[in-house]
């Protein structure tokens, strides 16, 4: 599982490159500040302490991360739902706890992406129910590897690549002209960290992926990730992992969840319909590729 | 096609009998020399690319050796203090109650751990340099 | 020259191809390093019959043995033949201005250590330009060169050594 924030740049300066980068990941750390779920005073904790209570002013960038999520939530028919807080928050991946069945059914009340309020003029968001909680974090890495690349271009790099944990954002090309070579990993893989099932070159391109392996406890023979279904509150159990290409990461980020909960059929031709490209795993291990990506994808030998 | 065996023994002393002290003193030299840069490659190439810090047994950060910086690293007890300098890594502050990470000094290769604030550093090799993929999603 | 040289010479390359061709086939796990046992001819040339013909040995074999192994004008040939003609004017030049310095093992080190130089640094300039990857392997090859080097020498002395006496007995039976 990769957790760790990865800045690739290509320059002719080591001195111009280091600059660059430590900017990108200033911006990135700017942006956790703001949008971080679990922190106390990010803009996010304090819409949420606000629930039901009034709307909060929130800086331009939270507005455009929030506004986005509801554009992902009407293409997905809500299964993309940032308002899932209360349900999420039932789980504990660490300590291996799954919430009960009327735990969920009196949170699930509180899940619904039509209940968040964005006003444009005002820059506020608003939370209508008391106790609903926005987690804003299946959106947030596309969204910083985006924001982290255009501050890598305002300084003058060309080619490079932001990989917020997995959610990766590539421009230009390589030094040997050749474009950036991503790898999906396994959703199965057992041995080392980075077991890949296939390669892909991206030429200005988005990618993330949503598995089922990355945040799991197994409880009774049953494997409990974190992509929630927000109608049912329990996991979704219709793919291993779902990767998403498009230009921008934000929507790669959060349209492979989306796809993800809506099953290996629903999301290959809700990612057809966007003309996005992608690569569907569904849970008997087969594998499913929109159209477009034919022939462009290096698939390793096993599958 | 060699010529009829010699008469005489063929003994060691008599192989190199002919050996004059440049000889020697050429042999030796060569030997010394290219031995000297085979350990030398050895050494070099085992050298640590990276520093890895985690906290509660999560990964953190995953840096190079051959920028100098100080990563301020926060735990659970409060902010650890990790130094990289000249390819080694030390730990310079602590929140712990024996120091004990501090103690340790200059690690260019192995592993400092503060196990109070749950901060682990590892140096060494990373294999960061994934052969087939510049970046893996997923 | 007289005649018996000519022919010795003429000999002598065979012998050289002979060698080099059976050391081709011995099978081994690094491709680019041979004990050179036709460097031992080479070097009895120099030692018995001057520079030059250890030159014209050298040439022959080398030109020769690419033709037969269809390698001839191709890099194995280009880095062979600078080699060899590094490594015999070495010999050579270290035999002329202290003759009685070296032996034929200190001759043998000399002319494997130019060989090997000559190698690398043709290899360099013409196949591989990562300077870092020929740094790596230089002290490896100069120290298997240094003792492969011996070995030859210790066989060309032992060999000089019985083609004296054997010029012994023919000239001991001509004047009989």
């Amino acid at each position: 599982m990769d957790t760790l924030v990865t800045i690739t740049v290509v320059s002719d300066s080591k001195d111009n490159a280091e600059k660059a980068i430590d900017a990108a990941f200033t911006e990135i750390e700017i942006l956790d500040k703001l949008l971080n779920f679990y922190s106390h005073d990010s803009e996010i904790a304090n819409i949420n302490n606000q629930a039901g209570i009034s709307g909060v002013k929130v800086s331009a960038d939270v507005f455009e991360v929030l506004n986005k999520t509801l554009y992902v939530s009407e293409m997905t028919e809500g299964a993309f739902d940032v308002t899932i807080g209360p349900v999420s928050m039932l789980y504990d991946f660490h300590k291996k706890i799954k919430p009960s069945e009327y735990g969920i059914k009196k949170n699930l009340q509180l899940v619904n992406y039509r209940y968040l309020v964005l006003d444009k003029d005002t820059s506020t968001v608003f939370l209508m129910k008391k106790g609903m909680l926005v987690d804003p974090g299946g959106i947030t890495k596309g969204f910083a590897a985006d924001k982290a690349v255009e501050v890598l271009k305002k300084r003058g790099i060309h080619s490079g690549l932001v990989s917020v944990a997995g959610d990766i954002k590539t421009f230009g090309l390589k030094p040997d002209g050749k474009p950036w070579k991503i790898g999906i990993r396994d959703a199965r893989a057992v041995d080392k960290e980075d077991d890949v099932m296939g390669t892909i070159e991206l030429k200005d391109m988005a990618i993330s992926t949503s598995g089922d392996y990355e945040r799991f406890f197994i409880l009774d023979g049953q494997r409990y990730h974190h992509l929630l279904n927000p109608k049912t509150g329990y996991p979704a159990l219709g793919c291993r992992s779902v990767s998403v290409i498009t230009s921008e990461a934000v929507f790669t980020d959060a349209f492979a969840t989306g796809a993800f909960v809506l099953g290996p059929e629903k999301g290959l031709k809700l990612l057809e319909r966007l003309e996005f490209e992608g690569v569907i795993v569904d849970n008997q291990g087969k594998i499913y590729v929109t159209a477009g990506l034919r022939g462009k994808i290096e698939l390793k030998k096993s599958f | 096609m060699l010529p009829p065996a010699s008469e005489e023994k063929l003994s060691l002393k008599n192989l190199f009998s002919s050996t004059t002290t440049a000889d020697k003193i050429l042999f030796s030299v060569l030997i010394l020399l290219s031995l000297s840069g085979i350990i030398f490659m050895r050494e070099a190439l085992s050298r640590s690319e990276t520093v890895r810090i985690e906290v509660d047994g999560q990964p953190e950060y995953l840096l190079p050796l051959d920028k100098n910086r100080v990563v301020p690293v926060k735990g659970p007890k409060g902010t650890t203090c990790v130094e990289i300098k000249d390819h080694k890594v030390r730990v310079t502050e602590s929140p712990c109650h024996n120091k004990l990470c501090m103690q340790q000094g200059w690690v260019s290769n192995g592993a400092i751990v503060c196990l109070p604030n749950r901060v682990v550093v590892i140096v060494g090799n990373h294999g960061k340099h994934h052969k087939t993929a510049d970046a893996i999603t997923g | 020259m007289q005649l018996q040289d000519k022919y010795r010479i003429a000999l002598l390359s065979a012998y050289a191809l002979g060698l080099h061709g059976f050391e081709s086939l011995l099978p081994t796990p690094i491709p680019w390093l041979r004990i050179g046992l036709a460097n031992i001819i080479t070097l009895v040339t120099l030692l018995l019959y001057g520079l030059r013909p250890a030159i014209m040995v050298t040439l022959i074999r080398v030109i020769l043995g690419s033709l037969f192994t269809g390698t001839f004008l191709g890099p194995a040939f280009i880095l062979s033949l600078g080699a060899g003609i590094a490594s015999t004017l070495a010999m050579g030049f270290a035999l002329s201005i202290a003759p009685r310095i070296f032996s034929a093992i200190g001759l043998s080190i000399i002319g494997a250590f130019f060989h090997n130089t000559a190698q690398l640094s043709l290899a360099y300039f013409l196949f591989i330009q990562n300077i870092e990857a020929i740094f790596f392997i230089t002290p490896l090859i100069i120290f298997l060169g240094t003792l492969t080097g011996t070995v030859n020498g210790i066989i060309s002395d032992l060999l000089i050594k019985n083609l004296k006496k054997d010029d012994q007995k023919i000239q001991n039976v001509i004047k009989i």
